[in-house]
């Protein structure tokens, strides 16, 4: 704790695109009281300074290669309280879609081109395969209330809890016509709320950024799709856009595909 | 009570002189669909809708509410909060006035619910007679709520240039006479409604198997039936069938601070019980684990549990579950099978 009282807070990433982090940065923008309720003491993309004494640590970003494991380690160590921030972290989301290519040599080769020996890359996870996760904000990128929904959680000494219901609930909720219901598609029924059913509020089906409910029917959810006309794979791309990585494996311990 | 007459011109007017003194929502344009909305412009307002996407009921029981807000600056205080404001709601079917007696009876029971009450209390109702069928799921005329005789301040007919007015009322009457240019029904209108009212039944078919008085009978023997287990395989639990119905009402009761841990407010917002946790209970117990369970629990509600509660309906035959639901889960349909396994 700092000598204000105040809990230090570091954040942190890994294979990820940072926009998670921009989001937080956003909501220090419009909740200017969370400055005064956290110290940040490393920050990346926000600041220079980069302190090590921290006991709450965000984690944007899937771990990808072996020096990744070492470095979430040693934030865990630190750290009172870890929080897995965005997608990647969480459920390693659009990172995982190259642990379904039938070859993760051609995928690097496919984006490196002849450099690919230079960049470390084995199949992406969640940092819940690594180490201990104490908290979750999924979304790709976070909802910026649920961000500080957690933020006021952990300061109250609770442990933060997320939705687990589906997206067709807050979707219903705002009255929306259901997409499944004009002839689209969505894994709304499937895929965990908390992000106001932004996508079909603005009639985009849900893609599955948030992960999926705890006990998801994706039998019946498949049926619905291909009903909706995706073919075989179309639907399997839909289904692995953000879950490639199994999702009855979310939360668990993995051994490092470096020892494989 | 008394029949009146607006012509259909003079609704518009009627629509915007409420509006100077009241709240005002009735059906207007969703999408495709429609939706039950503030009206800002009478010409908006759609009584020719089919069916709203949520059903009115969102104007008794809102689907977040504060329920209070408190302090623990400066010694702790607790300030209630009912959020209530005079309205009129426009263009309500009677499939849904027949739900709002659940609604009214779950509310009242025991402890009386201070919010619904004062938003219901400040609530005019004006109904509109079905002339067509709304929708392939509805299914009302087989639940006896195709028409209905009370539970409106008023209630329109369509008589094709004007309305005829059914006074249900005090209330409905000062209406009327206060913000209306409505003259009373001549011997003309008495037929004219007659007409419209009698030929509109044949139009509705009938689609229960079994009568609705059957309902609570069916449901008890069919509690252990192997439907339960063969809906709950193509059953999402997305939980819009409860969101969506006029009857349901459950909520979840919360907290939420501000970031100086001092103040905040304690909410409630509608539940499902087709959700995992809403059976879930301290220790991690779930008293309806499995999908089956849970569908189960919602058709013996629909059709025993509330029937033997408040003596009313649990399903009006409104359709909007069947028509929400992603793998076309009908109680119609539902309680069909059960009666044929029976017969």
């Amino acid at each position: 704790m700092a000598e204000n009282g105040r809990p230090k807070v570091a954040f942190f990433d890994f294979a990820c695109c940072e926009g998670c982090q921009l989001t937080v940065v956003d909501s220090l923008q419009t909740h200017l009281e969370l400055v005064e309720a956290v110290e940040i003491v490393q920050f990346r993309e926000a600041m220079t300074e980069k302190g090590e004494d921290y006991q709450i640590a965000f984690i944007e970003g899937s771990c990808t290669r072996e020096q990744d494991e070492a470095r979430l380690r040693e934030i865990r160590e630190q750290a009172d309280i870890v929080v897995a921030l965005g997608a990647c972290a969480h459920i390693a989301g659009v990172n995982a879609i190259k642990n379904v290519q039938p070859s993760l040599q051609d995928v690097r080769e496919y984006v490196y081109g002849d450099k690919w020996e230079q960049y470390d890359s084995y199949a992406a996870r969640p940092i819940s395969a690594v180490i201990e996760v104490d908290a979750v904000i999924p979304g790709c990128p976070i909802d910026r209330f649920e961000f500080l929904d957690v933020v006021k959680k952990l300061l109250l000494g609770k442990k933060p809890s997320v939705p687990d219901y589906p997206v067709c609930v807050e979707c219903k909720l705002k009255e929306n016509v259901c997409i499944l219901e004009t002839g689209g598609t969505c894994l709304g029924p499937i895929t965990r709320a908390g992000c106001d059913a932004i996508y079909p509020t603005y009639g985009v089906g849900c893609l599955g950024c948030r992960g999926l409910i705890s006990n998801p029917n994706e039998n019946a959810m498949m049926d619905v799709l291909e009903e909706a006309g995706l073919t075989v794979e179309q639907l399997m791309s839909k289904m692995t856009m953000f879950n490639a990585y199994e999702p009855a494996h979310i939360g668990e311990a993995v051994a490092s595909p470096a020892e494989e | 009570m008394s029949l009146w007459v607006i012509d259909k011109q003079a609704m518009a007017p009627f629509v915007a002189k409420l509006m100077d003194d009241y709240r005002v929502v009735g059906p207007l344009a969703k999408g495709s669909q429609f939706a039950f909305d503030e009206v800002e412009d009478p010409a908006d307002l759609r009584l020719d809708y089919n069916t709203s996407i949520l059903p009115p009921k969102k104007y008794f029981q809102p689907p977040e509410e504060r329920l209070m807000t408190f302090r623990r600056n400066g010694g702790t205080t607790v300030q209630p909060i009912v959020e209530a404001e005079p309205t009129v709601i426009l263009g309500i079917h009677t499939c849904d006035l027949h739900a709002m007696r659940v609604l009214d009876e779950a509310f009242t029971q025991g402890y009386p619910d201070a919010h619904y009450t004062r938003r219901r209390r400040q609530a005019m109702v004006v109904s509109v007679e079905c002339l067509e069928p709304c929708m392939e799921h509805s299914f009302c005329k087989s639940m006896g709520t195709l028409t209905a005789d009370d539970g409106y301040d008023l209630h329109l007919t369509d008589l094709g240039a004007a309305y005829a007015v059914d006074v249900g009322s005090d209330e409905g009457k000062a209406l009327l006479e206060r913000f209306a240019e409505a003259r009373p029904a001549a011997e003309a209108d008495m037929q004219q409604l007659n007409k419209v009212l009698g030929a509109k039944w044949p139009r509705f078919p009938y689609k229960l198997e079994t009568e609705v008085d059957e309902l609570p009978a069916l449901m008890s023997q069919s509690y252990e039936s192997p439907v339960w287990e063969e809906l709950a395989e193509i059953c999402l639990a997305c939980g819009q069938c409860t969101i969506v119905c006029p009857t349901c009402f459950c909520f979840d009761v919360y907290d939420e601070v501000d970031l100086s841990l001092q103040d905040g407010e304690r909410r409630r917002r509608w539940d499902s019980c087709q959700l995992d946790l809403f059976a879930t209970v301290a220790g991690g117990e779930n008293f309806r684990e499995s999908q089956a369970a849970r569908l189960r629990h919602r058709f013996m509600r629909k059709g025993r549990y509330l029937r033997k509660k408040y003596d009313a309906l649990g399903c009006v035959g409104c359709g909007r579950c069947a028509r929400s639901c992603p793998v076309d889960i009908s109680p119609v349909n539902v309680f069909n099978e059960l009666h044929q396994v029976r017969a």
